[in-house]
């Protein structure tokens, strides 16, 4: 049993028939094109899969799974869009996927990166926060800044900070957040959340598939403790 | 100019309009004579017409009641005699303006009604074990009769509820279980009350329930509020079509709530 997060940007694997076998992972633009799994989510799930579970209910599942409380807010921070579930006494309580007005914010984060040749593990959260909705608009704010004679570092991490900010409250300003993918490994951005963080990394919806085809099972192979 | 429906106009209009157009849902006695009279009802907040809803942009703004929008498409494409409009509380303001532009537009009569009725008719399809989908067209089919049309389905205890009009785009209502009860302003066309605001807020507290309005409209803010209260509930404004995210939320919602176990 294969199991497949196919993301915008990057592709999770899992193989539940190995014991041994630990997630992996591929850009999104080096997929083989006949490669196929038997359960999927993702945007780009269905056309590689058997099964496909849609990506609110993988992280919703996944959360189940990893989080031993009756009330938490859980988001899920992509290339392309955020995705958050609140659970009040055991039961979803609200949930929201965002695709249009806070588009392509991880996307953009990973692209400044690579443009300006930033390291993020080395950078500080800035004491500015740029007011963005989304990626895209956002990249104005750091060409600006830059031409008013900002580092471009700080003007890349007001971006974070911003869309930090703007993911927050997005998923309703909770003061405990739980958060999955791959800004997890992004300290300017976890360090820029309003509040207290706790990242469960990005194989979440790895985690919320196994969930789904079999509960209780391929825990231990996501570093997760049960 | 404008016409509002009184039993003179009624007459003269009855007498030689074969096909009319209705928007939102005009008072029974109206429909009643229409029913009477034989001519032949399009409702025309349905999607009649394949026809993209820019056509309709040189008349109304493209941020705007997608349902109105596609009440202008239909109103410019259909073969209509008279268009009857309900611009009373069982409505919307923006009916009102939309009746100005039509008569203005339009070389037929644009009748304005005000539909007040409060004669309940019962809410059996509301209840009944039947897919969303067929429960919310018969009621809208309804709206074309004065008398209620037979219920196909058996009353059943619901599992989940779906607060709201009549979507514009009926896809979004595919997930919901045949035990789905149907609350809000929909119900209220199945009970022929339209402008019933104690009917309109009822919604039950024990079902997970999708509080839904067009983008738009002046009932985002009572779904809204009535959804911060409700212990499970999810909110969801749709502008002219169901996209993949609105889909998997509803979906991932009734899935997470129990619903469609």
């Amino acid at each position: 049993m294969i199991l497949g997060d196919f993301g915008t940007s990057y592709c999770k694997f899992l193989n539940l028939a190995d014991d041994n076998s630990q997630p992996t992972i591929l850009p999104t633009k080096e997929l083989p094109g006949n490669l196929h799994v038997d359960l999927a989510t993702g945007h780009n799930g269905r056309r590689f899969a058997n099964r496909y579970v849609n990506e609110l209910i993988a992280l919703a599942r996944g959360g189940e799974a990893m989080i031993d409380a009756p009330d938490y807010v859980l988001l899920d921070c992509g290339s392309r869009d955020l995705k958050f579930v609140v659970y009040q006494d055991g039961k979803v309580k609200d949930m929201g996927w965002n695709t249009e007005c806070g588009a392509s914010m991880g996307f953009t984060i990973e692209l400044l990166e690579r443009y300006y040749d930033l390291d993020y593990q080395q950078m500080q959260v800035p004491e500015q926060t740029f007011a963005v909705t989304c990626g895209v608009l956002g990249m104005s704010h750091i060409f600006d800044a830059v031409i008013g004679g900002m580092p471009v570092s700080e003007a890349v991490a007001s971006l974070i900070k911003g869309i930090a900010v703007n993911a927050h409250h997005f998923c309703g300003a909770p003061q405990r957040l739980y958060l999955s993918g791959g800004l997890c490994d992004n300290p300017v951005f976890v360090g820029s959340l309003p509040c207290e963080v706790l990242p469960l990394g990005r194989y979440l919806l790895l985690k919320g598939l196994a969930q789904v085809n079999h509960p209780r099972r391929g825990a231990h192979r996501l570093g997760v403790a049960e | 100019m404008i016409t509002t429906w009184h039993d003179d106009v009624a007459e003269q209009v009855l007498s030689h309009v074969r096909v009319v157009g209705i928007v939102g849902v005009p008072p029974l006695e109206v429909i009643r004579r229409c029913n009477e009279a034989g001519v032949i009802i399009h409702d025309l907040d349905a999607r009649l017409v394949t026809t993209s809803l820019d056509e309709g942009s040189a008349l109304l703004p493209k941020v705007y009641c997608a349902i109105l929008r596609t009440v202008v498409v239909n109103a410019l494409h259909l073969k209509l005699d008279a268009i009857i409009i309900d611009v009373g509380a069982g409505k919307c303001d923006s009916a009102l303006h939309v009746s100005t532009i039509l008569q203005a537009t339009l070389s037929i009569p644009v009748l304005r009604t005000r539909n007040n009725d409060t004669q309940d008719f019962g809410t059996p399809i509301c209840q009944a074990r039947l897919g969303l989908v067929e429960k919310m067209l018969a009621i809208t089919e309804g709206v074309k009769h004065a008398t209620p049309l037979p219920c196909q389905g058996k009353p059943c205890k619901p599992k989940a509820g779906f607060w709201g009009v009549p979507p514009r785009d009926f896809s979004l209502l595919v997930p919901f279980p045949p035990t789905t009860h149907i609350y809000g302003w929909s119900r209220c066309l199945e009970n022929k009350t339209p402008a019933n605001e104690a009917l309109e807020i009822v919604c039950n507290p024990k079902v997970p329930t999708v509080f839904f309005a067009q983008s738009f409209c002046a009932k985002t803010a009572l779904a809204k509020f009535l959804a911060e209260r409700h212990p499970q509930a999810l909110y969801l404004d749709v502008d002219f079509t169901a996209s993949s995210s609105a889909q998997a939320k509803v979906q991932a919602f009734l899935e997470l709530s129990g619903a469609l176990s």
